[in-house]
C-alpha cells in the first residue's frame, strides 16, 4: 500500500490540539499500532489520528511514558494471554515511581488511557501504583484515600468480613 | 460523551445503548466486507474502535455490574460487558454469508471457484480489521468466556471462520470440490490450467480446520475430510481407467514409462499447489492403482527383460515395484533363478571335459557370470541388499553344484585352489603385481561362495607348500596377500598352519646363513647347500616311502647340518623328506659339449648319476642296493634319465629292454640338449594324479574329525541334548568349513558313543561323559 515509510505520527487529543511523536513511540499503543497496519502508511503520512477519548493533558503524559520506554521489548498482539509472564509484584522501577507522582484524578486518567490505547505495560504499572496506595490500609483509611463513601448495611458488612476471613493478616 | 471535534469523524453513538451503537458499527462494518479495497479512513477506523470501547466501559453497565454481582457472587471479579455487541456481529455475519450462498447458484465449476476464492479472500481481510478493531472486546470480554472455559466464545477472527464454515462451507464446499477436481482433471489431461486457484481452496480449506477445544490451534480434519478425501478418490478413478486403456493398447515398457512420468507429475503438483499433508496417502492412491494393481504383468515381463538384457528397463521396473509392499520379492526370485541357469550354462559351456578342464577357464567363466550380475544389481537394483542376497544364492548354487560338481562337491574348491596356484608360481607368463591383486580379489569372490572350503584349504596348503619347498613362488608379497584374504574370511584358525609354513622358510633362510658361517670356520669345503626346516602337523607332508641311502657327498654335508642344528635346538628330531629333495650336478664327461651341461636333478636321480662317475655301466640291482631306493622310486627317476637321454639301455645283456630288474644302464657320452642346464627333476602325471586322490581321501578323514570335535565341543557344553538338536547345532558350527551330511554327523555319533565319550540317555537324549 504504501512506498515510503512514515517516521512520525500526529496524534490529535479530543479538545482537537495536536501532538507529534516518533511512530515507535506511538507504536507502543497497539491500537496505533494496529492501525497503520490496518490502513497503510499512507493513511497516516500528513494525517492526524483522532484520539476522541483522551483529552490534551493526558495524551502528551501517556506519549512522555512511551517515549521514555521506547526501547522496551515490543507487546506483542497475542500478549493478552501472557498473565503467567506478567510480574506478580508491585515494584515499580524509579522512572516510573516518580512519573505515577501525580494527582489522584491524573493516575486514574492515564490509567483509562492506557486501557483505552491498549498500551498494557502503562496500564500495569497504574495498576500497580493504586495497589500500592492500598496496601497495608484499612478499610477505612482505602475510603479516605479515595474518597469513598461506604454505602454497606452494617449485615453486609459483616458478611464480607466473614467470606474474606482467611485473607486477613494474623 | 466526546467532543465531535473531527471532520467527517461521525458523532459517537450514545455509548450505553446496544441498538444505537450496533447500528453505529454496522455502517463501518459493511464498509469493511464490501468495500475495503476503497480503503477506510482514519475516522471511522478510530469511531469504531472507540465505540467498541466506550460500550464495554459505559458506566451504565459497569453500575449494573456492581448492583449484580457484589454478594455471593460466583464470578471472581467485575463483570465485563460485549455479549450483546459479540452476539450481534455474530448474527451480522450469518446474515452476510447467507447472502453470499444464494449468490454462489448463480455459478458452477470454475466461475464458482473464481467466485468462492474472491468472496474468501474480501472476507478474511475483512476479518482481520474487525478483529483489530474489535480488540477491546477480544482483550476483555471473549478473553474472560474463554478463561472461564464457555464453549463456543471465539476471538473476533476465529469467530469469522467459525461463520464461514458453519453457513456457507458446510452449504457450497462440496461443488466448489467438484470445481477442483473438474479442473486437476483438464490438467492431468494435458490442458493448462491456473492452479493458483487451487492452492487458494487449499488454503481456505486448512484455515477453516479449527480446534473445538482449543481455538488458538487448527487441525488439518476439515481439509482431510472435505478436500483430501475426495481428490484422492477422483485421483484413483483417474488412473485406474487411464491405465487400463493405456496397458491395452501399450507394451509393458512403454507402460512403465507413462507409470512413472504419471508418479513424478503427481510428486510435482504436491509441491505446486497440494497441502503436504497429502503427499504421502497420495503417493499410496497413485501406487497402487498404476503399479499394484498391474504388478502381474509387470512381473510377468521382467524375465523377457533379463532375457534380453535391457537394464534400463529392469531399472525402471525396479524402481516402480519398490514402492508397493512386497513388490521386489517374485522379481528377486526370478532374478535368483535366472543368474543360476545363466553360472549353470556357464560351466556346462566349457565342461565338455572335466578332467582336462583348465582352472583359469572354469574360475573366469564363474567370475564372468557373477560380474555380470554383480554389475546389474548395482546398476539397475541401486545394489539394493534383498537382491544381492539372491545373486549371493544364485552364486552359490551354480558354484557348488554345477556340472563340472557332478562328481563330488570337491571339484570347484580344487580348481579354485590350482587357479590360485597357477597365479601364484614362478612362470614365464606371469602376470604383473597389480594384475595379480585383482586376480586374488577375484578369487576371494568365488572363494566366499564355496561351501567345502577346508578342500580348499587342502589343496591351498599341498600348493603353497610345494611352492615354499621348490622356492618357486612368484612374490612373497602376493602369497602373503592372499594368505591375509583367507584370514578375513574364514579367521585365523582357517590360516594358522599356511602362515606357520610361510615363517618356517624365513626361519629356514636364516638358519642357512648361520650354517654357511659355521662351515667356514671349520674351514672344510662342503657342499653348496641349503635347508628348509618344516615344521611336523604344520606341512602337509609324509616321510618319504622308500628307503635311502644319500651319496656320500651329499650324506656328510647333511650330518654336518644336523649337528649343527642339534647343537641349537637340543632334543628336536629331524626327519629327512628326500623326495623332496632336489640339486644340481654338472656333467663334465660329455665330449661334445664346450660348456659343461648343468642337470638339475632329484636327490634320487643325483644318487644315480653320481654312481656312474666310478664307471660307465651300471645294473638295475647295482643301482637298487647302493641307493637303497624301492622300485617305485627307482623306476620314475631312471625313466626320465632315460627318455632325456642322460643314461641309455644297454641292449642285449640281462634282454631286458625297459626299466626293472635285469636291465643295464649305459652313460651316454654323446649327450647332447640346446640348452646348457637341463630340468631332469619333472614330476610324472601318474605322481600328481596320486597326490590328488590322496587329498581327496585325508578331505574324507579330516571332516570325521572335524565333526567330531565339533560334537564332543557342543556336548561339552551343554552336558546333554537331544539327537536331532545336536544334530543341527553340529551343522551350524561346521558350516563354515563345508556342508555336513546329516548321516555323516549321525555316523560321528555313534562312534563317539562307541568310544564312551556319550551316552545314550532316556527320549533320545544323548550325554556327555567327562
Amino acid at each position: 500500500m504504501s512506498t515510503e515509510k512514515v517516521n512520525k505520527v500526529t496524534l490529535t487529543s479530543n479538545e482537537g490540539s495536536n501532538i507529534q511523536v516518533d511512530r515507535v513511540v506511538a507504536e507502543r499503543s497497539m491500537l496505533i499500532k494496529n492501525l497503520i497496519e490496518d490502513l497503510g502508511d499512507d493513511a497516516v503520512a500528513g494525517h492526524p489520528v483522532p484520539i476522541p477519548n483522551v483529552n490534551d493533558p493526558v495524551l502528551r503524559k501517556v506519549f512522555e511514558w512511551c517515549e521514555h520506554h521506547r526501547n522496551d521489548a515490543a507487546q506483542s498482539a497475542d500478549d493478552d494471554n501472557d498473565n503467567n509472564n506478567r510480574k506478580k509484584t508491585t515494584d515499580i522501577d524509579e522512572w516510573d515511581q516518580k512519573f505515577m507522582q501525580v494527582d489522584q484524578e491524573m493516575l486514574f486518567e492515564i490509567i483509562l488511557a492506557a486501557n483505552y490505547l491498549d498500551i498494557k505495560a502503562l496500564l500495569d504499572v497504574g495498576c500497580k501504583t493504586v495497589a500500592n496506595m492500598i496496601k497495608g490500609k484499612s478499610p477505612e483509611e482505602i475510603r479516605k484515600t479515595f474518597n469513598i463513601t461506604n454505602d454497606f448495611t452494617p449485615e453486609e458488612e459483616e458478611q464480607i468480613r466473614r467470606e474474606n476471613e482467611w485473607a486477613e493478616d494474623r | 460523551m466526546p467532543a465531535a471535534g473531527f471532520s467527517g469523524m461521525p458523532p459517537q453513538p450514545a455509548k450505553d445503548d446496544i441498538d444505537t451503537t450496533w447500528t453505529y458499527l454496522q455502517d463501518g462494518i459493511t464498509m469493511i466486507m464490501m468495500n475495503l479495497q476503497q480503503g477506510i479512513d482514519l475516522q471511522t477506523y478510530m469511531g469504531i474502535y472507540t465505540a467498541v470501547h466506550n460500550f464495554c466501559t459505559s458506566q451504565k453497565a459497569v453500575g449494573f455490574a456492581l448492583h449484580n454481582h457484589v454478594i455471593g457472587s460466583s464470578q471472581r471479579g467485575a463483570h465485563l460487558l460485549g455479549e450483546d455487541l459479540y452476539k450481534k456481529l455474530s448474527e451480522y455475519l450469518s446474515d452476510h454469508l447467507r447472502g453470499l450462498v444464494a449468490e454462489s447458484k448463480a455459478h458452477t465449476d470454475e466461475a464458482l471457484l473464481s467466485f468462492y476464492i474472491r468472496e474468501w479472500q474480501r472476507y478474511t481481510d475483512a476479518a482481520k480489521y474487525i478483529h483489530h478493531l474489535f480488540r477491546y472486546l477480544n482483550r476483555h470480554w471473549v478473553k474472560r468466556e474463554i478463561d472461564e472455559g464457555k464453549k463456543h466464545i471465539y476471538d473476533v477472527y476465529t469467530l469469522h471462520l467459525v461463520q464461514w464454515r458453519d453457513v456457507l462451507f458446510s452449504k457450497v464446499s462440496e461443488k466448489v470440490m467438484a470445481a477442483v477436481l473438474k479442473l486437476v482433471e483438464k490438467q492431468r489431461n494435458g490442458e493448462t490450467i491456473e492452479h493458483n486457484q487451487i492452492k487458494q481452496v487449499v488454503d481456505s480449506f486448512v484455515s477453516l480446520g479449527l480446534d473445538d477445544g482449543d481455538s488458538s490451534k487448527t487441525t488439518l480434519e476439515v481439509y482431510r475430510f472435505h478436500f483430501e478425501r475426495p481428490f484422492l478418490e477422483a485421483t484413483q478413478v483417474f488412473y485406474e481407467n487411464e491405465s487400463k486403456q493405456f496397458v491395452a493398447e501399450n507394451s509393458v515398457v512403454e507402460y512403465m514409462k507413462k507409470a512413472e512420468a504419471r508418479l513424478d507429475e503427481e510428486e510435482e503438483r504436491v509441491k505446486l499447489y497440494l497441502h503436504p499433508d497429502i503427499a504421502i496417502p497420495l503417493k499410496k492412491a497413485c501406487n497402487k492403482v498404476l503399479i499394484a494393481d498391474h504388478s502381474a504383468i509387470l512381473r510377468d515381463e521382467f524375465q523377457v527383460l533379463l532375457d534380453s538384457d535391457r537394464e534400463e528397463d529392469m531399472a525402471r521396473m525396479y524402481s516402480l515395484l519398490s514402492r508397493i509392499p512386497d513388490g521386489l520379492d517374485p522379481l528377486r526370485t526370478k532374478f535368483e533363478s535366472h543368474v543360476r541357469n545363466a553360472g549353470l550354462g556357464a560351466v556346462a559351456k566349457v565342461a565338455s571335459d572335466a578332467d582336462k578342464l583348465e582352472p583359469k577357464v572354469y574360475v573366469d567363466a564363474l567370475l564372468e557370470i557373477h560380474t555380470q550380475y554383480q554389475g546389474l544389481v548395482k546398476r539397475a537394483f541401486k545394489d539394493e541388499p534383498e537382491f544381492t542376497r539372491s545373486l549371493d544364492n544364485a552364486c552359490r548354487e551354480f558354484v557348488n553344484r554345477n556340472e563340472v560338481c557332478k562328481s563330488g562337491s570337491n571339484k570347484s574348491p580344487e580348481l579354485l585352489a590350482k587357479y590360485t596356484d597357477v597365479l601364484l608360481r614362478k612362470s614365464s607368463t606371469g602376470v604383473e603385481d597389480a594384475e595379480l591383486e585383482t586376480r586374488l580379489v577375484q578369487i576371494m569372490t568365488v572363494f566366499k561362495y564355496i561351501e567345502d572350503k577346508d578342500v580348499f584349504q587342502k589343496f591351498y596348503s599341498r600348493m603353497l607348500a610345494r611352492r615354499l619347498v621348490h622356492s618357486n613362488s612368484s612374490s612373497d608379497d602376493a602369497e602373503t596377500s592372499m594368505i591375509t584374504k583367507l584370514k578375513e574370511a574364514c579367521g585365523f584358525e582357517y590360516t594358522n598352519k599356511l602362515q606357520r609354513m610361510f615363517l618356517d622358510m624365513q626361519i629356514s633362510k636364516d638358519l642357512n646363513s648361520g650354517f654357511r658361517e659355521h662351515v667356514q670356520t671349520l674351514g672344510t669345503k662342503g657342499l653348496d647347500s641349503s635347508y628348509s626346516i618344516l615344521g611336523t602337523g604344520f606341512w602337509p607332508l609324509t616321510a618319504p616311502g622308500t628307503n635311502f641311502n644319500p651319496p656320500d657327498e651329499v650324506s656328510a654335508d647333511c650330518e654336518r647340518f644336523s649337528r649343527y642344528y642339534k647343537n641349537k635346538h637340543e632334543g628336536r628330531k629331524l626327519t629327512w623328506l628326500w623326495q623332496l629333495c632336489k640339486g644340481e650336478v654338472k656333467a663334465n664327461y660329455v665330449k661334445s659339449a664346450k660348456m659343461p651341461y648343468t642337470f638339475q636333478v632329484s636327490i634320487y636321480q643325483m644318487a644315480i648319476l653320481l654312481l656312474f662317475n666310478e664307471k660307465d655301466k651300471n645294473t638295475y640291482e647295482e643301482l637298487a642296493s647302493t641307493t637303497q631306493l624301492n622300485n617305485e622310486a627307482l623306476d620314475p627317476s631312471l625313466g626320465i634319465l632315460l627318455k632325456a637321454k642322460v643314461l641309455n639301455l644297454e641292449p642285449g645283456s640281462g634282454g631286458a629292454s625297459k626299466v626293472g630288474p635285469g636291465a643295464t644302464f649305459a652313460l651316454n657320452y654323446d649327450f647332447k640338449n640346446k640348452k646348457y642346464r637341463v630340468n631332469l627333476n619333472v614330476g610324472m602325471k601318474s605322481e600328481t594324479k596320486q597326490e590328488e586322490a590322496e587329498t581327496n581321501k585325508t578331505i574324507e578323514e579330516d571332516r570325521k574329525l572335524l565333526l567330531q570335535s565339533a560334537i564332543v565341543r557342543i556336548m561339552k557344553a551343554r552336558k546333554h541334548m537331544k539327537h536331532q538338536q545336536l544334530v543341527s547345532e553340529a551343522i551350524n558350527q561346521i558350516r563354515a568349513r563345508f556342508v555336513p551330511k546329516v548321516s555323516d554327523i549321525k555316523k560321528c555319533i555313534e562312534i563317539l558313543l562307541d568310544k564312551e565319550y556319550l551316552e545314550r540317555l532316556d527320549e533320545d537324549e544323548i550325554g556327555y561323559l567327562a
